[in-house]
This record gives structure tokens, C-alpha cells and sequence, in this order.
């Protein structure tokens, strides 16, 4: 196995705040990376720094061989890095099936010029990309709302259109950041078993930050935790559910741990 | 109305498959015969005007509708193409078909500068430098002699090809027209492209867009000088058209909120809404024209009003017609399914 992603003691702080602390952090290829902690603890701020959307203050982040650090957001996005935002971030305004052929941006080989001179190119190419991002669209369960504005989709689906951009930008690694907030529980399970084929059928490799812990222990092969913009734990999810100062960070030092045990296996 | 929607997109499909181009084909020949339908030559002048607010309006669109950059200075763009053109042609004699293209590369450049403002600047803020920016050129070629100054720049030459030469509104028509054609024909390819795709994403949300792999600040510019390009097109067939005159009165706010109307009337963001607008527009304009020193109140009130109560034009509200019947239909599949489902389930049980 190599390694993917390697984040090495990255700082960031906003203002006097230091979102995070010397965060180091390895994600070997073809692996399901869980990542949770607190409200606050930093996990968005991560995927920021990762993803270029934020620039950090020392440390680094090198991606597949390349120093990506402080690159542009559509420079890593172009070297294969796909995310989902927390609050979602879609494009409403255009169709579902638009929302998806816009992840596919820096695959699409041909630019304006072409478009209007090169027709018989452009329309197979077009059709290529609409056919492929149709079968994708099924894979997810929205084919039936292609031609539907985003803007007329609920939560939950949204939160499936946003998991089928990152997929539709064909990426090395996919971060899914909270991928079930407001998903009914049957879809929290559907969106569980989308996870583990995505390795399968497209081979990514994937960081999810979740507060549905059952999302995290059952789909991840590893856990890293984050608080207070420090990582203070890492390994599996049974040694990271066992971890006291994991449990202490969730819960404070009041709860007995079966309880906390208890809580996190729900 | 159900029918005759059917109807019209079944024959559009028809021709598509024929060839692709084969609608805007169809759409040249309905074009042909139009001036023989007016009653006189002004109703022809006014076909001509249209035409050139088609495709100043369509320029527009591409960037405020599609790429969502709030720009104001796009007059000053269409004066700059109009006076390159313009100057070429008085100053230097040069043929029409080298004025055009020369126009079209400074109107360009000029759009690239406007453009760069928007890497930074958002919103209002970005409606003011433009402004300013309109402004200064506009005042540059009142106060410039070698541009005629307060008086106008005459004598342009009308085009020719070989002896036939465009010298009324009537001939004048066969050339705006077939170039207006082809620049809404750019527009469509254009915007229903890649491209596209990546304006409206700027539009939405440029982050989100940043972080789908769309490069913001080049698509911002892309946007820019492609509507500059639109600009000096309808500029400089402005200035060619009889009686050959550009004036610094043709390029004021005034004509900016003109402008601003159509799109915004015709349908911000909607393919069509540069052509809607730019043909209801100039026939209001010039309906109401006796009341001249009113237009610009009763223009400003409509903006208003459809920003408010139509935020989408007349062109979003068609296409929210053909949305809400996809829209039913999809869900109608699903519950469709679901109740399929359920049957079946039901069958296995028993
Ligand atoms: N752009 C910003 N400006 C200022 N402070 C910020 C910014 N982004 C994040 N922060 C702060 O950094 C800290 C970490 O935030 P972050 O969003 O990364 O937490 P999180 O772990 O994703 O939390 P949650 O589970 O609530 O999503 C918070 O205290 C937050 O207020
Ligand atoms: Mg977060």
C-alpha cells in the first residue's frame, strides 16, 4: 500500500483562535479514513486546508506524489481531490443532472471555441458525459429528477447530490464532510452501503467526517480523532472507541464508560 | 397551449435531426422576408435596431445572466466598438470587413480590463468600478476632439460587398440580421456547452465551483470578453448603418438602463432572455417615445417591479412551465414505482 495523502503538522488559526495544531495525518491508498471530534474540533477546517479553500500557516500537505500545499482549490481539485461541503453548497439554479456534468469540469477536453465550430465533437462528447453521468445518477437514485432544478430537491437528496458530484469529478480521494446530516435513517443506511462500493466500483479512497458515529465504526477501516484542533487519538474503531481521552473529549469526565460505550456503539 | 407547445418542439426536434444547425437555418429563411412586412422604411430602421440590441443584450447575458458578474459598464464597451470602428473608418478609409474584426479585438481587450476588477470586487462593488469605468469613457469622448467630441463622428462608411453596397435600412437588414443569427447561434452553442456549465457555476457559488475544479478567475474573463465581443459587433454594425453617425447620447446611463431592462425583463440567466428582452424592450422604447423625458422613470420602475414580483423575466417564467411539468412527472415515476414496489412485496408475502 502507498500513501495518498500526507498532512504534516499543519497550523491554522483565525485570528487568535488556532483552528488547528500541528496536525499530522496519513491516508493510505484505497482506504475508508474516519475522521470525528467535537463540534469546533477542526474536521471542516481540515478538509479546507486540504482541499486549498483555506491556506495554512506552516506545515504541509502532499497529494499523490505532489507538494500541494497552498495550491489554488481548482488545481487540487484537477489533481484528484473531490469534497462535500457541510452546508452543502450546490448549485441550485442549475439541474440535478447539470449539478453532477459540472463535476466532470476537468475532464471535459473541449473549451468555447470548439463549442461553436467543432458541433459533430463536441455533441458526442456531450452525450458521453450525459450518459455516464445518467448512469450515475441511478447509482445514487436521482435519475428520475435529471431534468429538475437542484433548488427543488430536500435535504436528503441534496446531501446524495453532493456525494454524486464528488463522485461524477472522477478523484483519487473523496472527503465527505457529515455525507448523513439530515438523512432519514433508512438513507443513513443507503448512503452506508454507497460508501463501502465506492471503493469497489470507482476505487476511491475516502475521508468522511461524521457525527453519526455508526456511519464512522462500521464503514471505516480507521479512525482519526480531532479535538481542539489537535489529532488525539488514531487506530481502529474499536481501539479508538476504547481511547479515554477519546471518550473524555465526547463526553467530559462525568459519564461511566459503559455508558460512553454504549452511546457510541448507538 | 399544451398542443401547441408539443407541436413546436416535436417540429424542432424534427429539424435537429436533419442536421444540427438546421433550426437556425429555418430561423435565417422566416427571417428573409421581414422588411417586405413592414409599413415603411422606420419600421425597418426599428428592425434593424433590433437586431443589434439582440446582440448587445445576448453579451450582457452571457456575463451578468450566466457567469452572475454585476456589471454596468457594458455601454462603454458597445461605444468603444462603435468608435474603433467608427475612427478606423472616417480617420484611416478602412473597409468595413477590417473595421469589424479590429473593433471586435479592442472591444475585447477592453472587456478583458473591465473584467479583471471582478477577480476582487463582488456585487455592488463591482457595479461601481464598472460604472465608473462606463463613465469615463463616456466623458472621454465628449471632451475629445479627434472623436468629434459633443458633436459625433459622421461620415462612416457604409459596408459593401464588391459594388453592392448597404446603404439603407432595407440592405442594411441582410447584414445585421444574418450576423445577429449567428452571434444568438455562438451564444446557445456556448452556453449550453462546458462553458456554460462553468459560468452558471460561478454564478452559484464561485467556492463550490473552485473546489469542483473550475478554474474561477479565467472563466470570470472568459465571460468578460466574450461579451465584449458582442459589444463591439453590435458597435461597430452601429456605426456602419446609415446615416453613418455615432454620437456620445447613444451611449449614456440612459442606454444602460435600457440595456439592463432587457435582460433583466427578458429573463436574467435565460437563454433566450437577451432576445425577449431586446425585441419588447425596443418596441416599448419606441412606442412610448413621445413621452421621452419619462422613459427613463417608467424603465426604472419596470426594473424594479420585475426584479420583485418576476425575479426570472419572462423567459423564467416559460421555462418554469416546462420545469413544473418535469417536476411532477418525476415524482409521479417515483410514487409510480413505489406503489409497484410495494405491490410486488405485497404479492410475495401472500
Ligand atoms: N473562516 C473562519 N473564520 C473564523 N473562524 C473559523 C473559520 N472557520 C472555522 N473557524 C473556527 O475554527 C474552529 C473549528 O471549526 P470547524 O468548522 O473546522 O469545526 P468542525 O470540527 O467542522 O465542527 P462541526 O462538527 O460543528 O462542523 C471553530 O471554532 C470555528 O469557529
Ligand atoms: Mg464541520
Amino acid at each position: 500500500m502507498t500513501t495518498l495523502l500526507q498532512v504534516d503538522s499543519l497550523c491554522k488559526s483565525f485570528g487568535g483562535l488556532q483552528a488547528i495544531k500541528n496536525v499530522s495525518l496519513e491516508v493510505e491508498d484505497g482506504e475508508i479514513r474516519g475522521l470525528i471530534g467535537p463540534n469546533g474540533s477542526g474536521k471542516s477546517t481540515l478538509f479546507n486546508l486540504i482541499s486549498g479553500v483555506y491556506k495554512c500557516d506552516s506545515g504541509s500537505v502532499r497529494f499523490d506524489g505532489a507538494d500541494v500545499t497552498n495550491w489554488e482549490p481548482h488545481d487540487i481539485a484537477a489533481k484528484g481531490v473531490a469534497r462535500t461541503f457541510q452546508l452543502l453548497r450546490m448549485f441550485t439554479e442549475m439541474t440535478v443532472l447539470e449539478n453532477l456534468m459540472i463535476g466532470q469540469h476537468c475532464h471535459v477536453q473541449y473549451g468555447p471555441f470548439a463549442a461553436v465550430f467543432g458541433i459533430g465533437r463536441v455533441a458526442a462528447e456531450e452525450k458521453r458525459l450525459r450518459d455516464e453521468m445518467m448512469e450515475l445518477l441511478s447509482f445514487i437514485g436521482l435519475a428520475d429528477f435529471a431534468e429538475v432544478p437542484a433548488s427543488e430537491m430536500s435535504i436528503g437528496q441534496r446531501r446524495l447530490l453532493a456525494l454524486g458530484r464528488g463522485i461524477a469529478m472522477k478523484p483519487k480521494l473523496l472527503m465527505l464532510d457529515e455525507p448523513a446530516a439530515g438523512l432519514s435513517p433508512v438513507n443513513v443506511d443507503n448512503l452506508m452501503s454507497i460508501m463501502v462500493q465506492l471503493k469497489k466500483r470507482y476505487g476511491l479512497t475516502v475521508i468522511v467526517v461524521e457525527h453519526i458515529l455508526k456511519v464512522v465504526m462500521d464503514t471505516c477501516e480507521r479512525v482519526t480523532v480531532l479535538d481542539h484542533g489537535e489529532k488525539i487519538a488514531e487506530g481502529s474503531p474499536a481501539h479508538v472507541r476504547d481511547d479515554h481521552a477519546v471518550i473524555e473529549a465526547y463526553l467530559g469526565r462525568e459519564m461511566d464508560d459503559e455508558e460512553v460505550r454504549a452511546a457510541m456503539a448507538g | 397551449m399544451n398542443a401547441l407547445v408539443q407541436k413546436s418542439t416535436a417540429s424542432l426536434d424534427a429539424l435537429k435531426r436533419i442536421h444540427p444547425l438546421m433550426p437556425w437555418f429555418a430561423s435565417f429563411v422566416l427571417l428573409l422576408p421581414l422588411p417586405l412586412l413592414a409599413l415603411n422604411d422606420y419600421q425597418i430602421y426599428l428592425l434593424n435596431v433590433i437586431c443589434i440590441m439582440i446582440i448587445l443584450a445576448t453579451g450582457l447575458n452571457i456575463v451578468k445572466g450566466f457567469c452572475g458578474q454585476v456589471t454596468v459598464g457594458h455601454v462603454a464597451l458597445y461605444a468603444i466598438g462603435a468608435y474603433t470602428s467608427g475612427v478606423l473608418s472616417v480617420k484611416f478609409g478602412v473597409p468595413f470587413w477590417f473595421c469589424l474584426p479590429a473593433a471586435i479585438a479592442v472591444t475585447m481587450l477592453a472587456g478583458a480590463l473591465v473584467g479583471i476588477p471582478s477577480f476582487r470586487l463582488e456585487g455592488a462593488y463591482l457595479a461601481l468600478a464598472t460604472l465608473g469605468f462606463a463613465q469615463s469613457v463616456e466623458i472621454y469622448i465628449r471632451v475629445t476632439n479627434y472623436l468629434g467630441s459633443a458633436s459625433g463622428l459622421g461620415g462612416i462608411a457604409p459596408p459593401s460587398i464588391g459594388n453592392f453596397v448597404f446603404y439603407d435600412y432595407f440592405r442594411y437588414y441582410y447584414l445585421v440580421m444574418p450576423f445577429m443569427l449567428i452571434a444568438v447561434y455562438a451564444s446557445f452553442a456556448i452556453l449550453r456547452s462546458a462553458t456554460g456549465r462553468a459560468f452558471m457555476a460561478v454564478r452559484e457559488d464561485a467556492l463550490s465551483a473552485a473546489a469542483t475544479g473550475v478554474n474561477v478567475r479565467r472563466y470570470k474573463l472568459i465571460a468578460f470578453m466574450l461579451s465584449a465581443v458582442y459589444a463591439g459587433l453590435a458597435g461597430s454594425l452601429f456605426a456602419h448603418m446609415v446615416p453613418g453617425y455615432v454620437h456620445p447620447n447613444n451611449f449614456t446611463v440612459i442606454e444602460m438602463v435600457t440595456l439592463l431592462l432587457m435582460v433583466v425583463l427578458g429573463g436574467i440567466g435565460n437563454i433566450w432572455g437577451g432576445i425577449i428582452g431586446a425585441i419588447l424592450v425596443t418596441i416599448i422604447a419606441d412606442l412610448t417615445r413621445d413621452f421621452y423625458f419619462y422613459q427613463l422613470l417608467m424603465f426604472g420602475l419596470v426594473i424594479v417591479g420585475t426584479v420583485l414580483f418576476m425575479p426570472k423575466g419572462i423567459g423564467g417564467i416559460i421555462d418554469r412551465y416546462f420545469v413544473s411539468k418535469r417536476f411532477v412527472a418525476a415524482r409521479e415515476k417515483t410514487a409510480e414505482q413505489k406503489r409497484a414496489e410495494a405491490a410486488a412485496a405485497k404479492s410475495g408475502e401472500s
